[in-house]
């Protein structure tokens, strides 16, 4: 399967973005229960415990119908789309919900993507309410998202499939209950897979990450076997193209959030603080990075709103849309914990300052789904050799 | 599904949208042969400022300009989306900007929110129809950045008041028939209360205009000398010592508006964007086109994301549910930082990609696109520091938007 690209130098997005009541009423709904059930403290003992996955906050999202969210409803899902989504993940960014939720909602687009109508059939139902802890193998040793880096195999046996290879940073890697990914397979194309754990074959190794919100693990397949059907009947490479674009628009959303609870901490704080007999945020050496900061987050959420609208509305833009905003979230977010430790001071160097877990989100989001520097290269093939 | 926006909007604004491109093909002037400016900000000639004043005339004659604006004062009372179709076609059609920028989105607008009927009747028509150009006099050689510290005064009289003072950075006033013109007329009063706001003659005696040469060689403003000038009782506008309130308000427009004018080479857009790859595939560095060099691909990807994000967030600022509760003007008050310094980006950007060929200058042969490049950049200064600096800007978002602490 080679990456295929839908890439168009065509941007628009539907002048009111698609907004309605409904998404404004869920952007309400998210924070007063987010503000409630994981304020900062809850955050850092589940943190600080090293609970990356709290299955029960994992039940309680999913039967508030967040993890099934843009499921159809036939399969149990809410039916909803991606603005309704991006807004969601920008409400969990800006509280760090910890949690395999990415893995989860990309397992989801795969199988609806690529999978045939008995596949998703057997599958989605129990993503969508939370039961089937599913996640999706976007990477391997080397760091590659894109499918030309697959080097794990699938070969053929017995009407079935072995499966051989190593995979990295999966999300809810050990502990899910499905795990999807990409195989190469004898005649060089590359297959997603649906590999229903546990599995003697299939070891997972918890990763230490430096996000402790994010449950991650390596995935050895030393000769995995299943069964035919474990191989997704659809088109592979829209599968794929479709989870690494809706990939980067959920994590630019949820690094927008991430950025602005960093935004208005630091806001806060250059408020309260006060040296020199003023307040800090007097000084324009603090005050200009912070509105720097905030238009920057600005130029972020449009971006990702707009991505989430052109893909609700199958705008052809939508692949470079999302693209930018994985680039420029990434960069925002990175740039708006680095100030924000500075403008801390001697606190924000501490344990005690919250920031710290802010960054490390950043350094994971940024990283992960290709980082600027990569989404800039396929966006320099758009604007330069259409 | 494709979602241009010509699908998305109504059948009617559609059907309008293909009648404006339709006549903007066979209307844009051709080029006129001699150097035009690059904005409003340039206008030096008489046969600039002669060429650019018939095409807003004939903008004006075929209704497409004061489309929002009452009928009844030379509009057409439709809704503002019919005019913001205008500019996007003008823009797109790489029209000829409007030259009275002035009084089209500042003086026109506030006039129009502070204005009596009189003051309406007699000015709007001919803002739009171009026959009256508009300046600015707010700045004064001491009073930039703090603008309420101005001095320049009116002193009532029998019929009017006299005008004594000095202002600079004037833009257009060699041009213009009329001045929005803020100054003291109460010296007791508190700096802020103290100042008035007036719609100035520019033909009244006693006012002398005196060009100014900018850092590219170029004109387009001016100091204006006031010794005793006279104005009638109803050049006021407003009530007097209402001078600062309305200032804010004509900035707010001028802030806010100055974006998809068509006007301003700083003014960055998928065009301007355009123009640079077109620039990287022509240019060649080292023996290979500077297209091919991946720091420069990456760099102005970099510069097209931010206009992306920029051009979005004007549209985003639309849909009051996805902006911020906490700071609903943001997304408005953050343009003109924005859009000034990506546009100074890009245009330093461009020379940078240009190599040596950024030291040629306007009038030598051999500049590439005849040093617009350079040209461009050196005027991208005009939009960082006019209109309120950049520095004042984020004053203005840190302080109002954010609610840090003032810096006075
Ligand atoms: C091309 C152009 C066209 C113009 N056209 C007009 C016009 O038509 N009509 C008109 O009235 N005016 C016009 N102006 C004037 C313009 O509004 C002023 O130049 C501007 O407001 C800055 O004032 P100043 O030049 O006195 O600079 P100053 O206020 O002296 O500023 C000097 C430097 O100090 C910084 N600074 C000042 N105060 C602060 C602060 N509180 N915090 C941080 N930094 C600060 C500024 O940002 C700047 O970098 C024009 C200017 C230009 C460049």
């Amino acid at each position: 399967m080679s990456t295929k690209s839908s890439q168009a130098l065509r941007l628009e997005v539907p002048t009111d973005f698609g907004f309605t009541e409904e998404h404004a009423l869920l952007r309400q709904e998210t924070r007063r229960f987010l503000n409630e059930r994981l304020p900062m403290g809850e955050l850092r003992k589940l943190a600080d415990a090293g609970i990356a996955f709290d299955r029960g906050l994992w039940k309680e999202i999913a039967e508030l119908g967040w993890v099934g969210l843009v499921l159809p409803e036939s399969m149990g899902g809410a039916g909803l789309g991606w603005l309704h989504l991006a807004i969601l993940l920008e409400e969990m960014g800006r509280r760090l919900v910890p949690g395999p939720f990415l893995g989860s909602l990309l397992a989801g687009v795969a199988l609806r993507e690529g999978a045939n109508d008995a596949q998703q059939a057997r599958w989605c139902p129990g993503i969508a309410s939370g039961d089937l802890v599913a996640t999706i193998a976007l990477t391997e040793a080397g760091g590659a998202f894109e499918t030309s880096g697959v080097a794990g195999t699938a070969d053929p046996v017995d009407g079935g499939w072995v499966l051989r290879g190593r995979k990295t940073h999966v999300l809810g890697g050990a502990d899910a209950g499905l795990v999807v990914a990409p195989f190469r397979e004898p005649s060089g194309a590359v297959s997603l897979f649906a590999v229903e754990t546990p599995n003697a074959a299939l070891t997972a190794e918890r990763e230490t990450c430096i996000d402790a919100t994010r449950p991650t693990a390596r995935l050895s397949f030393d000769a995995v076997r299943v069964a035919r059907d474990a191989r997704l009947e659809g088109d592979a490479a829209t599968a794929w193209n479709a989870v690494l674009v809706r990939g980067c628009a959920a994590i630019a959303a949820e690094s927008v959030g991430g950025a602005e609870s960093v935004l208005l901490t630091a806001r806060d704080y250059a408020i309260a603080r006060k040296q020199f007999d003023r307040q800090i945020g007097f000084f324009q050496a603090i005050k200009y990075p912070i509105v720097d900061m905030m238009c920057g987050i600005e130029l972020a959420r449009s971006l990702a709103s707009g991505a989430a609208a052109a893909l609700d509305a199958g705008s052809p833009g939508a692949e470079t849309l999302a693209r930018m905003a994985k680039a420029h979230a990434s960069d925002v977010f990175a740039n708006a914990v680095r100030k924000g430790v500075q403008i801390h001071g001697g606190y924000g160097f501490t344990w005690d300052c919250d920031v710290h877990y802010f960054f490390r989100r950043a350094m994971w989001s940024r990283a992960m789904l290709g980082d600027a520097i990569h989404q800039r290269r396929k966006l320099a093939d758009v604007l330069f050799d259409r | 599904m494709s979602t241009r926006p010509e699908e998305t909007e109504s059948k009617e604004n559609a059907e309008f949208r293909r009648d404006v491109r339709a006549w903007m093909a066979a209307n844009k002037p051709a080029h006129p042969g001699f150097k035009l400016p690059q904005s409003f900000l340039e206008v030096e000639s008489e046969r600039q400022f002669e060429f650019l004043r018939a095409w807003q005339r004939k903008v004006y004659d075929a209704g497409y300009l004061g489309l929002d604006w009452p009928a009844e004062y030379g509009g057409k009372g439709d809704p503002l989306k019919r005019q913001r179709i205008v500019s996007q076609e003008l823009n797109r059609a790489g029209a000829p900007f409007l030259v009275n920028v002035i009084g089209l989105q500042w003086a026109g607008p506030t006039i129009l929110a502070f204005g009596t009927e009189e003051q309406k009747k007699r000015h709007l028509q001919p803002i739009l129809s171009c026959e009256e150009i508009w300046c600015q006099g707010f700045s004064e050689p001491g009073a930039g950045s703090d603008l309420a510290s101005l001095t320049a005064t009116a002193e009532p009289t029998a019929d009017g008041w006299l005008v004594t003072g000095h202002k600079v950075w004037t833009t257009l006033a060699h041009v213009a028939k009329w001045m929005i013109l803020l100054a003291r007329t109460d010296q007791a009063a508190h700096k802020y209360a103290g100042i008035s706001y007036f719609l100035f003659p520019m033909d009244a005696p006693g006012v002398t205009v005196q060009p100014l040469v900018k850092m590219t060689g170029e004109g387009g403003f001016n100091q204006v000398i006031f010794d005793q000038a006279p104005m009638p009782k109803s050049a006021l506008l407003g009530q007097l010592g209402q001078g600062w309130q309305i200032a804010m308000t004509t900035l707010t427009f001028e802030r806010g508006a100055a974006e998809g004018t068509g006007g301003g080479q700083a003014t960055p857009s998928e065009s301007s964007i355009r123009a640079v790859v077109d620039l990287a595939q022509r240019v060649r560095r080292e023996g290979r086109f500077a297209a091919e060099d991946p720091v420069i691909r990456d760099r102005l990807v970099q510069l097209w994301i931010q206009e992306e994000g920029l051009r979005l967030t004007g549209q985003r600022a639309r849909v009051a549910g996805l902006n911020m509760d906490d700071r609903p003007l943001a997304t408005r008050l953050m343009n003109k930082l924005v859009y000034s310094e990506l546009g100074q980006n890009l245009t330093e950007f461009a020379c940078e990609v240009l190599g040596p060929d950024a030291a040629l200058w306007l009038g030598d042969p051999c500049a590439p696109d005849k040093a617009e490049w350079p040209r461009a950049y050196m005027n991208s200064f005009g939009v960082t520091i006019g209109g309120g600096t950049s520095e004042v800007q984020r004053n203005i978002i840190g302080e109002r938007v954010l609610g840090l602490p003032k810096t006075k």
